[in-house]
């Protein structure tokens, strides 16, 4: 038997069927770039169920990672989770792309506080995901002294038993807190300012680490800390001896949200993801994972009595006040904190 | 006499084979180290805007800015981590590596499977399983309560002696096989030749086996040092990101401060930094002294 070997436009066809696959693998995909620890894998597998659509899941640990990443190779991603103040600027770069609102059919979901909010005030470009505040952690097992704001934290007696999130800007604002001074307003004069108490406080922590500052808690190496209020939740959830503290001086409060980048290659699939998100079932496993402050009130509902109980998730009263884009000041205040780390 | 000629005489120019042969190593070199070094030098001549994106440009700000005290003196204590590092793995590694090679060669074989094996696993899990055994309520402080209660519990885990720990923990091999391989090649005759020319253990090993393995030596400080230098995980994690050091510094300017120009500077920096000690390490080393 003999092969008749094809023809040339009979080749041509066979080596473009061979491709074929390779050329469409863009369509049924998303691109999910997203925080480490806050996306919780079933939601992932669940979405991939209902609706056939792969999702590649990549991580970052900071919001400047994430720009980093998403400026150096644009494109790549469909579906970011910033932080509002560096969605705030991302829109005004024109990082982001408008969301076509009448394909999110679960946005009545969320709870009035959360939308509109400085950000993005007519909600043209982002959907809150979950929203959390940076506040004081206590072993009240091995702290018995009342604390109640930062200076009360960053104390003498607790030298080398503090834990704080390794977050150069969040560093400085608890010092313009303490100084009774606006969190927001960032340039040399109010760098000079904080830097004496931010000198002692940063010679008092033990461990600083943005990723899992629970674990130093949990293993006993510290006693209290500064820490996302997530985590503090989980360490609630874990033993009652933890309890969180929104700070007297004030706290910052932050909204993490899904926004769609500019250049984009799966937009459909990123308003599906977005609209999954925003379902009270699905957003409850969240919080069942990660138990940050859920913005979405039929998710809330569903929600153990315990749940809502934790003093992390879902504190009460409390000064909260969002960050705003500080632009070139960021690296100022990485000079700043790197110099007064290292002069210990 | 001249023995077979195996060998092309060292130093010749290779010829077309040998370079089509090293044509992979070649591209390899060019596209991921020549290239992205080019970049991060004409990186480091550009500016930060205000959202952190790279203006492209011919500025020396940024080499400026590396003459800050605050910058030179973290340089400083990052050298002085790698070079407190690279003794600290010779004196344990070069023992280690010499009875390695002079043992038996099964024994051997065996005892070189152990110093790679940790190698099969990651370097991040290795790193955590170094906050178990030093954290407050770990392992160590367990024996230690055990031994002796008075002393516990010791503040081990998040202290400089615990980065060191895991710099020389992580580099020890690195320092391990290259001396093992020069000592493996050590011509046992000429140790007996000295024995048998009076000289005792102590006037050995400064006088015959230290040269002779100079070169394992040179090597083996080589990779342990230059890594050291910009290791940044180990002092995250073991450190608690207390104390900066270089690849701390340089992965902020990236990831957190997002100053890729200025990131750029210090990566250069510490580039010409090996260059130049690279160099000098040459220049010292006789050459073909032993030979004729």
């Amino acid at each position: 038997m003999q092969f008749k070997i094809p023809s040339f436009p009979g080749r041509l066809a066979a080596l473009l069927l061979a491709l074929l696959p390779v050329a469409t693998r863009g369509a049924g995909e998303l691109n999910l770039f997203g925080w480490s620890e806050y996306v919780p894998q079933p939601v992932l597998e669940g979405f991939t169920r209902e609706t056939g659509i792969k999702v590649n899941f990549e991580t970052y640990s900071s919001n400047e990672e994430m720009l980093a990443k998403l400026v150096a190779g644009g494109g790549r991603y469909d579906l970011v989770q910033p932080s509002d103040y560096t969605a705030e600027a991302m829109i005004r770069r024109k990082l982001l792309q408008p969301l076509d609102r009448a394909r999110l059919t679960g946005l009545g979901n969320l709870a009035p506080e959360f939308t509109g909010r400085a950000h993005d005030p007519e909600g043209r470009y982002t959907v809150p995901y979950m929203s959390g505040s940076v506040g004081i952690v206590v072993n009240t097992e091995k702290v018995k002294t009342p604390v109640r704001g930062y200076r009360d934290v960053f104390q003498a007696a607790h030298r080398n038993r503090i834990v704080v999130v390794n977050d150069s800007r969040e560093l400085v604002s608890w010092a313009l807190y303490a100084l009774g001074q606006p969190i927001n307003t960032i340039d040399a004069a109010s760098l000079a300012r904080v830097r004496p108490l931010l000198a002692e406080w940063i010679k008092l922590v033990k461990v600083f680490d943005s990723d899992s500052p629970k674990t130093a808690l949990l293993n006993g190496d510290v006693d209290l800390g500064v820490v996302w209020s997530g985590e503090a939740a989980l360490l609630w959830r874990e033993h009652r001896k933890f309890q969180y503290i929104l700070p007297a001086e004030g706290a910052h409060q932050f909204v993490d949200v899904l926004a769609i980048p500019t250049g984009a290659r799966n937009v459909t699939e990123a308003h599906r993801f977005i609209d999954y998100i925003l379902r009270p079932e699905v957003s409850r496993q969240i919080s069942a994972a990660f138990p940050y402050t859920n913005p979405n009130l039929a998710a809330r509902r569903l929600l153990t009595p315990d749940e809502l109980a934790n003093p992390a998730s879902y504190p009460q009263g409390g000064k909260l006040e969002s960050f705003r884009d500080i632009g070139r000041a960021a690296a100022d205040i990485d000079r700043l904190v790197t110099d007064l780390k290292s002069a210990k | 006499m001249t023995p077979f000629p195996v060998a092309r005489e060292p130093g010749a120019r290779p010829g077309a084979f040998a370079w089509l042969l090293l044509a992979p190593l070649l591209v390899w070199l060019a596209l991921f180290v020549v290239v992205p070094a080019l970049l991060l030098l004409g990186c480091s001549f550009g500016e930060r805007d205000e959202f952190g994106q790279v203006l492209w440009g011919f500025s020396l700000e940024n080499y400026a800015r590396l003459l800050d005290p605050v910058y030179l003196r973290i340089f400083l204590r990052s050298l002085g981590f790698a070079a407190l590092t690279t003794v600290l793995c010779l004196l344990i590694g070069y023992p280690v590596a010499y009875h390695l090679a002079r043992a038996a060669p099964r024994v051997r074989e065996l005892l070189l499977l152990l110093v790679l094996v940790p190698f099969w696993t990651s370097f991040l899990v290795r790193t955590y399983a170094w906050m178990a055994i030093l954290r407050e309520e770990g392992l160590l402080n367990a024996l230690v309560a055990w031994l002796q209660p008075a002393w516990a519990p010791l503040g081990l885990l998040y202290t400089p002696a615990a980065v060191v720990t895991g710099l020389v923990y992580s580099y020890l091999p690195f320092l391990i096989l290259p001396v093992y391989a020069s000592v493996e090649k050590l011509d046992g005759a000429l140790i007996e030749a000295a024995h048998d020319l009076g000289a005792g253990p102590w006037r050995v090993f400064p006088a015959v086996i230290l040269p002779l393995t100079l070169p394992g030596i040179a090597a083996g400080v080589t990779l342990v040092f230059v890594p050291a230098v910009a290791m940044f995980a180990v002092t995250d994690l073991l450190g608690g990101a207390r104390v900066p050091l270089i690849g701390n510094v340089i992965q902020n300017q990236f990831l957190q401060a997002r100053d890729w120009p200025f990131g750029a500077a210090l990566g250069v920096a510490l580039l010409g930094l090996f260059l130049v000690s690279q160099m000098l390490l040459r220049a010292l080393r006789p050459r073909g002294a032993l030979r004729g």
